[in-house]
């Protein structure tokens, strides 16, 4: 059993039932997580990349009808099927969670030391006195000074940085094996993100923790990320290690994406690179490659049925394009 | 008339009353800024610098507390009534939340239709011939005037946005963060349209982002701004390639690379902590608390703007070093750190 990965999500189906309508916005997603290893999902608004993640948990709006199917592994447990209770002593224990704005993240009318102290004690068993210890601890772990005096403090009077790093503090107070980061730095300014990345990575390496980074913003995943799971309507187009699929990128949505970011050799007043076309809105799974009314290099081959995700010659990329992958069989 | 700026702030100042009593937030602290006709201009900061504000200020949504806007030589503030309506027609704001900015209950047809009413033009015919020429300018097919703007996604919406700004014919667009709430594949469309509209109906656009490598290549000049006040000031190339202000050059040192292996081998030092708030800035220069270069002097008093080559200037005392290259903010915050050991403490 030692080499099973921490987290195993193998042919993830996520179905979204409410009154009206039904969707589904993650269409069969595979991937792997190893303890200490920290892999990025990418993708647009309604790829699919949020959901994938929350929905196995638990994690989902209520007044709709989440249908699961697949597998997900973590730890040596099947997740799908668990009951909520069951789901509650994972989510914030073994699985901690990072959300882009850390002010909707905390409680707005308890002081902070309370609010990470209150998960050591439903987590850890610990006495209150202990966690309050605990909740001191980790202020200090996610650097912050003066931590005794910030402990007595309300989120309103902390900035988005310090919010964040608090939020931190709180998602490791259960000791988790896994950190689930949604957009954690988003919400935050450039020189900001840029001290949240660094942490988060230093934390991740002395906790030897595992960390999901779910992200838009390709230079984060650069820094922080040993693999990357590009999303494109629900399904994945690319998957495999970062310094291959950004230097590399072999499927034409993850190149598209890559040649649209704005370089410093990019004359000023030039045209800005991008893709055609706007992303398919959520509906019913699309038949063929829902990238291909975007694509440039799309052939007949494509709108026919949904392309497989095919290894590359290496085998550490998985590529889902027929004409990227022509002449290989799938994997 | 040409030759003269369209848009001239000088020295807007904007405070807002603070919670705390007999406090005042001061969001814009005696900025100047000019645009001329058909350019793109870029303002960058953090959040929180006033950046926002002083775009709002420009247009009217906030009242300045003292300072002057003048569009085409006009002061706004000596106009009242119809003359400043006309005159405020020539400016228009693009929203950053393109959900928020249209109203759901409308089709695109009247999002544009009653722009154009507000405008004057009485014929519906007129109006209809207009909404279409202005659905083609944006790069929209005419099919969408029947649709809701809730059925259209954020680009197109933000289109919609763009066309409505452009129903009064605009000479000034204040363009706050117009792209930062759309997803990564349409950016570059949106950002295509503002150059075409720029080079094709020659309108000029003040644009607040803080995405500093899209500002670099949209913008002629660029104004970097930090706690209400602007820092430094130039042509894009030559700020991008050499700022002479710390503050700019931790700001574009932040910026991470999406190359793995660049990013990896890139050892760009942190900024310590975050921007103070502007209820009590610091005093003298208001970078100081975060600069690694802070002397004595920076506390009391407030650094002089030095003009480092045309159209070039920065406001900082060691502006002219950092132009030449005789110091570097970056390799003097390294040094700190190095000094002081890690910055994140275990």
């Amino acid at each position: 059993m030692h080499d099973e990965p921490l987290l195993s999500v193998s042919n993830l189906t996520v179905d979204l039932l409410t009154a009206k309508s039904a969707i589904r916005p993650v269409d069969g997603v595979s991937y792997t997580v190893r303890q200490g290893e920290c892999l990025a999902i990418v993708g647009e608004s309604g790829s699919g990349k949020t959901v994938m993640n929350f929905a196995p948990l638990g994690l989902m709006p209520t007044g709709v009808t989440t249908q699961l199917s697949g597998s997900v592994r973590f730890d040596g447990h099947e997740l799908i099927g668990l009951s909520e209770p069951e789901l509650q002593h994972i989510r914030g224990k073994s699985i901690g969670f990072i959300f882009q704005d850390p002010m909707s993240a905390l409680n707005p009318v308890r002081r902070i030391g309370r609010q990470i102290a209150e998960m050591a004690e439903l987590h850890l068993n610990m006495t209150p006195r202990a966690a309050e210890a605990r909740a001191l601890e980790l202020v200090k772990l996610v650097g912050i000074s003066d931590p005794a005096a910030r402990l007595r403090q309300y989120p309103h009077e902390l900035s988005g940085g310090l919010r964040q790093r608090i939020v931190i503090a709180t998602a490791l107070a259960g000791e988790p094996k896994l950190l689930i980061a949604d957009e954690p730095t988003t919400a935050l300014d450039v020189t900001v993100q840029a001290q949240i990345l660094r942490l988060l990575k230093d934390l991740q390496k002395r906790l030897n923790m595992a960390m999901v980074l779910i992200t838009h913003d390709m230079g984060v995943v650069a820094g922080a990320a040993d693999n990357i799971v590009v999303m494109y309507a629900a399904r994945t187009a690319e998957r495999g290690p970062v310094d291959k699929v950004l230097v590399t990128p072999r499927h034409p949505y993850t190149r598209g994406l890559i040649n649209a970011i704005p370089r410093r050799e990019d004359p000023i007043g030039s045209e800005f690179r991008g893709l055609p076309g706007i992303p398919p809105t959520l509906g019913a799974p699309i038949k063929g490659c829902a990238f291909a009314p975007r694509c440039d290099l799309a052939i007949p081959a494509c709108t026919g049925s949904r392309p497989p995700l095919v290894q590359s010659v290496d085998s550490s990329v998985v590529v889902a394009c027929p004409v990227v992958n022509q002449g290989r069989a799938a994997a | 008339m040409t030759h003269g700026p369209i848009l001239k702030v000088e020295n807007l100042q904007t405070r807002f009353k603070s919670v705390q009593r007999g406090k005042f937030v001061h969001a814009v602290d005696d900025v100047s800024v000019e645009l001329y006709p058909g350019e793109i201009v870029g303002l960058v900061g953090e959040s929180g610098c006033g950046k926002s504000t002083l775009g709002r200020t420009i247009v009217g949504l906030e009242k300045a507390t003292s300072g002057r806007v003048l569009l085409n030589g006009v002061d706004l503030s000596t106009l009242s009534g119809s003359a400043l309506r006309d005159s405020r027609r020539a400016l228009q704001y693009v929203f950053q939340d393109p959900y928020s900015s249209l109203n759901d209950r409308q089709t695109v047809g009247e999002a544009i239709d009653e722009a154009l009413q507000i405008d004057g033009v009485k014929s519906p015919a007129d109006r209809a011939r207009r909404t279409k020429e202005l659905l083609d300018q944006v790069g929209l097919a005419e099919v969408v005037k029947g649709r809701h703007t809730r059925e259209l996604s954020g680009g197109q919406r933000q289109r919609v946005a763009i066309a409505r700004s452009l129903a009064v014919n605009p000479r000034v667009l204040i363009c706050d963060e117009p792209v930062s709430a759309l997803d990564l594949s349409i950016r570059a469309q949106v950002m295509n349209l503002f150059l075409r509209l720029q080079k094709d109906l020659g309108v000029a656009c003040l644009f607040i982002a803080h995405d500093l490598e899209l500002v670099r290549q949209a913008a002629s000049r660029v104004y970097v701004m930090y706690l209400g006040k602007i820092v430094e000031h130039g042509p894009s190339q030559e700020l991008y390639d050499h700022p002479s202000h710390p503050y700019s050059q931790m700001l574009l040192a932040s910026v991470p690379e999406a190359n793995p292996i660049a990013e990896r081998l890139r050892k760009a030092p942190l900024m310590v902590g975050e921007v103070p708030s502007p209820t009590n800035p610091p005093s003298g220069c208001r970078f100081r608390t975060r600069c690694p270069m802070a002397v004595d002097d920076c506390k009391k008093q407030v650094p002089p703007t030095f003009k480092l080559s045309p159209g070039h200037d920065a406001a900082c005392v060691f502006a002219k070093d950092l132009h030449r290259g005789k110091r570097s903010a970056l390799r003097e915050a390294e040094a700190n750190a190095e000094r002081v050991g890690a910055l994140v403490p275990s």
